[in-house]
């Protein structure tokens, strides 16, 4: 295995670790300030990726319509997940997680089944503009180009969500209530407002993943089955509610999977629950601070 | 309403004792699907209604009894019967080394490190293709004759599942039972009475993938088959479901959980492709207005004509 | 012959044969409908092939029952197997014990098929098995119930690897999906490959999980190895994201995929399928042009809005050889069909097909190309076009009969 092959695999494991990290970053965002296991995270995911392809679709071959598409998906699901919030799941905060796990599976199955209603049961294929058809030859290996969108992507949104939940007061607040809410209330500040933003970041977060891995997959029903339980594993690994947490998992689980193809091929698949299963057994609570 | 209780239980006793003779094939088979998945859910129910643990991938050891049983005949020639006990006694070695790295964290990690740990299972089941069939898993088991009809398969579905049941309902009643019930509402507490209560867990893990393993056995009998599907974190979280479903601080719960799930995916699964959206939107309803299940909201409703239990569900607690 | 002349002929000589063989032979009249169980997958990436079978099998029906059989009329009903074995087998039992079919119809996953072969042999329930292509269906794992009338993996198997070992490449990368066809296809590659040119060499081989969204690592990693050429053995579930993989990151290295060519796998794709990958099928819609092949296009295309691919070619002679079937057991009992199926020829848009009695596998030839664009179309089509008799790559009887001893 020359040095060349390894660096060629980690860049592509790179770019798979990018669209990890912004849903795990939803993930745990809501994990970490509203306690909720969002089982339905996967398929706004899926619902993210389906916008965008219909978005770019209706537009035809426009050279912005991806853009727009990757604009569009993630408000969508992000209005998606808001009304789910106000009108159900803000009853339910009170409630024992296994509880708010079964709504959330509740909505899952809703949702899944109405894209399957919405889009039909082929699956879809979105192309990328032609500036970003094609790969790049990056350490000797052909990088598909748009897979550079998504290795600019994902730092973006680190640094974004970082100037949120640091630079600004709805951010401040939000880190607040996720260590403490009953203070926060006391203070004065209505939780559920903040609760509401958490929860609609989140949900963007899980479109624009969707949504920047249209262009490079074949969009289909199923396609949030393994990013669902990656996405927990990885907040798992990382530490709940912890931003950077979910930065290292997701680069853990991209990296381990793509290397692991040159060292270990047959097996490369169970690296990411080998790692989780490692960390957890090391460091019961994850790598980085936990929320909770 | 302990004579109801006990005319309650023999009137079903004899239903399903005439299941056979009085219903169409199919629904014979169904009925003995639905105790099959009935007792695996009534198995994790025991962890995690009666011991609090979010045990997240119970289907491990379903699959674990399975395949043993699978393999065991196949592989290894194995008679029948050595076959379908060892698959139970390998799923309970499987939740004695899971459930020991487990029982050290609590809670949501507790879960996710038995999806990690379960999962790599699920990776060797689907990889190791000489013994386990790969993805297709294995097939046209062969059976002794007597359970190679549909009636024989049933009656000793139907056998080992009251079995099982009661033994189960045995141990709920027991001190042991009781224990684990008390470290569930109050860890602390009972670790201070001096409870060990890392070994109270530990058990209930063994015990309750016993039976999971138990049901997987009978699921070979049933079906002659097995699939990796069953080592598959998605019927892990089908099967919680039918215990959240049902009534998860109730015995019956999981079985009518169970009962409803099979039920909508075989018999709404006709008429429509959309069953999963059925079950969703019920599910959602079902949190509004039954948040103890089924069985818990039915049990709720008999009770008020006693004196009201010390029941965590009768509270509405938060466990948050 | 117009497909109109060679039905008439069929006809006029079973009309004769039968007053002339059996002298005051009965009419035959069915006092029910024929009922027809399928199982296939309706969802995910899989489902435009299931779709493609079901309209071709719908498009024979329709032919069919203007005139019945025996009085009779074929019907059928549906079911969703997901691509999951367990769901197509509980389809499957609820077909046979709840709607009580005649006979069952799938599916495209090997699994699948093969855990519903022996379900179907338990119930002595005739089964024919339409997309999947595993060689165990009517080889090794074969019996009396279960037909197959589409190729299987020996056949394309033998086909492709003699195809690649006359270009002369001869140091291989394999790769395929880890499940039931993708172990068939790509074994049965390799296995005749050998045969063909000894000296040929396996570099190394990637296995992935069905249906895998992400093919780029393991795509850049075989690149990287720089094999002559390289097989890769997906089915349904990934031969959408291989393709489109390869075009993406520029895969230079010449392929071979079974069905590379078929219009089910370019057509959806477009744009975003790529040129010079070699690849067998057992129909196209545009070769041969014969006016019979012609007329089924118009027909299906009239109906479905798009050409037929192999398995709307599959669920077509699936309908006629039911149909056929039946005629001539003149009974509905599914012993006298299975019977009556054996040995049976029947006209189709490209000619006369056999199922061969030995072990219940339709006679199909292969066709070899290679992907290119075409100006008729918006989507690629097979070029180079050379077809072999499916004698020529079919097992014999002998080696059938071997390798169902074997399986005891």
């Amino acid at each position: 295995m020359d040095a060349g092959a390894l660096l060629g695999q980690l860049v592509v494991g790179l770019s798979r670790a990018m669209i990890l990290f912004i849903v795990s970053a939803g993930l745990t965002l809501v994990l970490g300030v509203l306690r909720v296991p969002n089982v339905f995270h996967g398929s706004l995911y899926m619902v993210g990726a389906f916008v965008a392809w219909s978005v770019a679709e209706a537009l035809g071959g426009h050279p912005a319509g991806l853009w727009l598409a990757l604009a569009a998906a993630p408000l969508v699901t992000a209005g998606v997940g808001l009304a789910v919030e106000r009108l159900l799941l803000c009853r339910l905060y009170h409630r024992e997680h296994l509880m708010l796990i079964l709504f959330t599976f509740g909505v899952m199955l809703v949702l899944n089944d109405l894209v399957k209603l919405l889009w039909g049961p082929t699956y879809r294929s979105l192309v990328p503009p032609p500036s970003l058809q094609g790969a790049v030859t990056v350490f000797g290996v052909a990088l598909p180009r748009f897979n550079l969108v998504l290795l600019v992507a994902g730092p973006l949104v680190a640094v974004g969500l970082w100037l949120f939940a640091h630079r600004t007061r709805a951010g401040k607040v939000s880190r607040a209530a996720a260590t403490d809410r009953d203070m926060v209330a006391a203070l004065g500040v209505d939780v559920s407002r903040v609760f509401a933003l958490a929860f609609a970041v989140g949900c963007f977060l899980a479109g624009l993943g969707g949504a920047l891995v249209a262009p490079t997959t074949s969009i289909t029903l199923g396609m949030d089955h393994s990013l669902l339980i990656d996405s927990f594993l990885i907040v798992i690994v990382g530490g709940l509610g912890n931003l950077w947490g979910a930065l290292v998992g997701s680069l853990l689980f991209g990296v381990t999977q793509s290397v692991g193809l040159l060292v270990w091929p047959q097996f490369a698949i169970a690296f990411p629950y080998a790692v989780t299963a490692a960390v957890l057994l090391v460091r019961p609570t994850g790598l980085l601070r936990s929320a909770w | 309403m302990v004579n109801g209780r006990i005319v309650a239980g023999l009137l079903l006793a004899a239903g399903l004792a005439a299941a056979p003779a009085v219903l169409p094939p199919f629904f014979v088979y169904l009925l003995a699907l639905v105790l099959v998945t009935g007792l695996l859910a009534t198995s994790l129910n025991l962890v995690l209604g009666y011991g609090g643990l979010y045990q997240f991938h119970h289907g491990v050891f379903y699959g674990i009894g399975a395949y043993t049983a699978a393999v065991g005949i196949t592989r290894l020639g194995w008679p029948a019967w050595l076959a379908f006990v060892a698959g139970p006694v390998a799923a309970a070695a499987a939740g004695l080394v899971i459930g020991f790295f487990c029982v050290r964290l609590s809670r949501l990690y507790f879960g996710m490190l038995q999806l990690s740990l379960g999962s790599l299972v699920w990776i060797v089941a689907l990889r190791w293709y000489p013994v386990t069939g790969g993805d297709n898993g294995i097939h046209g088991i062969p059976l002794p004759a007597a359970l190679q009809t549909l009636p024989g398969a049933y009656a000793l579905v139907a056998c080992t599942v009251a079995a099982s049941l009661g033994v189960l309902w045995a141990v709920v009643r027991s001190p042991f039972g009781l224990t684990l019930q008390a470290i569930r509402d109050n860890p602390q507490r009972a670790q201070v009475m001096g409870v060990d209560v890392r070994a109270h867990q530990l058990a209930a893990m063994v015990l309750a993938a016993f039976f999971a393993g138990v049901a997987g056995v009978l699921y070979v009998a049933l079906e002659r088959s097995v699939f990796p599907n069953m080592l598959f974190w998605v019927l892990s979280l089908e099967i919680l479901v039918m215990c959240l479903l049902g009534g998860w601080f109730t015995f019956s719960g999981p079985v009518v959980g169970a009962a409803v799930l099979v039920g909508l995916r075989t018999l709404v699964g006709r008429y429509t492709e959309y069953w999963t959206l059925v079950l969703g939107v019920l599910l959602i309803l079902l949190i509004f207005f039954l948040p103890e299940g089924i069985m818990g909201h039915l049990q709720r409703r008999w009770t008020w004509t006693r004196a009201p239990s010390p029941h965590p569900a009768a509270a509405g607690g938060t466990r948050g | 012959m117009t497909d109109r002349m060679w039905r008439v002929l069929v006809a006029a000589v079973v009309a004769v044969s039968a007053v002339a063989g059996a002298g005051a032979a009965p009419a035959v009249r069915f006092d029910r409908n024929i009922k027809v169980g399928v199982v296939d997958t309706y969802s995910g990436p899989p489902a435009v092939f299931g779709n493609d079978a079901l309209n071709g099998f719908k498009l024979a029906l329709q032919e069919i029952n203007r005139d019945g059989v025996h009085g009779a009329r074929i019907e059928f009903v549906t079911r969703d197997e997901k691509f999951s074995p367990e769901i197509g087998l509980s389809m499957a039992r609820e077909l046979v014990l709840q709607e009580r079919v005649d006979v069952l119809v799938g599916t495209i996953n090997s699994a699948t098929a093969l855990a519903i072969s022996a379900f179907a042999r338990e119930q002595r329930v005739p089964f024919i098995v339409w997309i999947s292509k595993s060689e165990d269906i009517t080889g090794a794992k074969g019996h009396r119930y279960v037909f197959s009338t589409g190729e299987n993996t020996a056949m394309a198997g033998k086909a492709l690897a003699e195809a690649m070992a006359r270009r002369g490449f001869t140091r291989f990368w394999l790769g395929a999906e880890d499940y039931e066809y993708g172990h068939r296809i790509t074994n049965s590659f390799w296995k005749f490959m050998k045969r063909a040119k000894p000296e040929a060499t396996l570099l190394g081989q990637t296995w992935w999980r069905t249906g895998e969204p992400d093919l780029v690592p393991y795509l850049t990693q075989i690149q990287q190895a720089r094999p002559q050429a390289v097989f890769f053995g997906t089915g349904g579930a990934g031969m959408a994201n291989v393709l489109r993989t390869m075009k993406v990151i520029g895969f230079n290295v010449p392929t071979a995929i079974h069905t590379a060519i078929d219009v089910t796998v370019l057509r959806p794709l477009g744009a975003a399928a790529p040129e010079g990958v070699f690849g067998t099928t057992d129909y196209l819609f545009y070769y041969p042009d014969t006016p019979a092949n012609r007329k089924f296009v118009q027909d299906f295309q009239a109906a479905y809005g798009g050409p037929p691919g192999f398995p709307a070619f599959h669920g077509y002679i699936t309908g006629y050889f039911i149909a056929e079937a039946f005629r001539k057991a003149r009974s509905l009992d599914r012993d006298r069909f299975v019977e009556a199926l054996e040995g049976l020829r029947i006209p189709t848009p490209v000619g006369e097909v056999e199922m061969r009695g030995c072990d219940h596998q339709a006679v199909l030839p292969m066709i070899f190309g290679v992907t290119r664009r075409d100006p008729r179309f918006p989507f690629l089509v097979g070029g180079d076009l050379v077809t072999i008799p499916g004698r020529d790559v079919m097992p014999t009887c002998e080696d059938i009969r071997r390798a169902r001893e074997r399986a005891q």
